[in-house]
């Protein structure tokens, strides 16, 4: 099978949807200009600053250096899909609580791989937290408020 | 942003489809997690891509009394996660983790880690140290090579236009010492040391990866080497360049402490 379309068939924050792309779209692409899902963010485009971070199928993945087709099928989580509407997932309390966002840019990508690490490790240490969010910049906040959330919604979510 | 350019996406289901599509204009692709970035690059412009991930066989993971073997497909995460991998090789499983970050581990893959070539690769000196190789299949049959003879230099492998890397084996023998010790404060290593001795012996394999062109490759009979003199080795025989992790003159220096470092960490176990 070869083409420079593909039909792709993704679970978008629980809404299945099915459309034609070219094989050249990026994840990131498809959730922002083709879904308006833009709280997936983007920025070096080279999986070294995680404003694009979504989990697909539980894992984490840097949608702007992944394929549509390769979501063909599967599980799609955005920031958008996090709570639901009115109310916050812990993790979002937690950051606001801790003063862990400033411009707020980065932070779809910090709660996604907050959320990531906790459903992997339910009572990461600091240097689990440290270590897991590596891969995650931030301009604003110096990171410390940022880790203090994570530990507070691991100690909220797993008493 | 700049978008990727266009492509044409093959989803074979046989190696067979798979041998018979791949050429320098068509070329593999699992995680692209360096493949996507140099296509948006500009470095790049394949035809077509050959998605390997839905290629029966090649996601396998075996962890084996004298191999741990995986298949192209296999990402770093699958690897590090799998418990026969830990049991067989636990140095492995953190060298594996040193790779990039969480997503990066999530999507890439061993295989295109040592296709790609980098040069300051974590992996391709400790599989090299470990004495691991490749199998990598064509229209002609299959053919396996050392991951040592595999590496030719900076991003370029004896991978010929026609192959694709199917499988890694990493040999488990009984009775070895190991270590992977290195240097990083960029987004990549300055240096890293792996080292491998076979305790009945005290035969050694010294591998030098990150500061030069090329890893080094240092294979040492001596069952009482000195440090030193595989330290002075090392720094000598690398081929460093000028970058922004280190002059050459730095790299040759920290070269040998990391040699030194990483025998002394040999020594302790």
């Amino acid at each position: 099978m070869s083409e420079s379309s593909v039909t792709i068939s993704v679970s978008v924050n629980g809404s299945r949807m099915s459309q034609t792309v070219p094989a050249r779209l990026t994840l990131a692409e498809l959730l922002r200009d083709r879904l308006g899902l833009t709280g997936t963010k983007v920025s070096c485009g080279m999986q070294v600053c995680g404003v694009c971070t979504v989990l697909v199928d539980g894992a984490p993945v840097s949608a702007c250096a992944s394929l549509a087709a390769d979501a063909n099928g599967l599980e799609v989580l955005t920031i958008e899909g996090v709570s639901e509407p009115g109310s916050l997932h812990p993790i979002q309390e937690a950051f606001i609580k801790e003063f862990a966002l400033q411009c707020g840019f980065c932070t779809p990508g910090f709660v996604m791989m907050a959320l990531a690490l906790l459903a992997e490790n339910s009572e990461p240490d600091r240097g689990d937290i440290v270590r897991y969010l590596d891969g995650n910049i931030c301009r604003c906040t110096g990171y410390e408020p940022i880790i203090r959330a994570v530990q507070a919604a691991a100690a909220e979510v797993h008493p | 942003m700049r978008v990727l350019p266009p492509f044409t996406l093959h989803r074979p289901t046989t190696i067979d489809d798979v041998v018979e599509l791949v050429s320098w204009d068509d070329l593999p692709y699992v995680g692209g997690t360096e493949l996507l970035l140099a296509m948006r690059a500009g470095l790049l412009n394949p035809r077509s891509l050959i998605d390997l991930k839905g290629v029966e066989g090649l996601d396998r993971i075996e962890a084996a009394d004298d191999a741990v073997t995986v298949g192209a497909t296999v990402t770093h995460a699958r690897a590090a996660g799998d418990a026969g991998v830990r049991r067989a090789l636990p140095l492995l499983v953190d060298v594996l983790g040193e790779v990039g970050n969480p997503r990066v581990r999530a999507a890439g893959t061993l295989a295109g880690n040592l296709c790609f070539a980098e040069p300051k690769s974590d992996i391709i000196p400790f599989l090299i140290a470990l004495d691991a190789s490749v199998t990598l299949a064509s229209t002609n049959g299959e053919r396996r090579t050392s991951v040592s003879d595999f590496i030719l230099g900076p991003y370029f492998t004896s991978r010929d236009q026609g192959e694709v890397l199917t499988t890694i084996e990493v040999p488990v023998r009984p009775g070895r010492d190991m270590t992977y010790v290195k240097y990083q404060v960029m987004e990549r290593p300055t240096v890293g040391v792996a080292a491998v001795r076979a305790v009945d012996d005290g035969t050694m394999r010294v591998v030098v990866g990150a500061a030069g062109e090329v890893p080094v490759v240092i294979d040492v009979d001596a069952s009482d080497p000195d440090a030193d003199s595989v330290a002075s080795e090392a720094a000598e025989r690398l081929e460093p360049v000028d970058d922004l992790t280190g002059s050459a003159d730095y790299k040759r220096h920290v070269t040998a402490v990391y040699v030194r470092r990483a025998l002394s960490r040999l020594e302790r176990r």
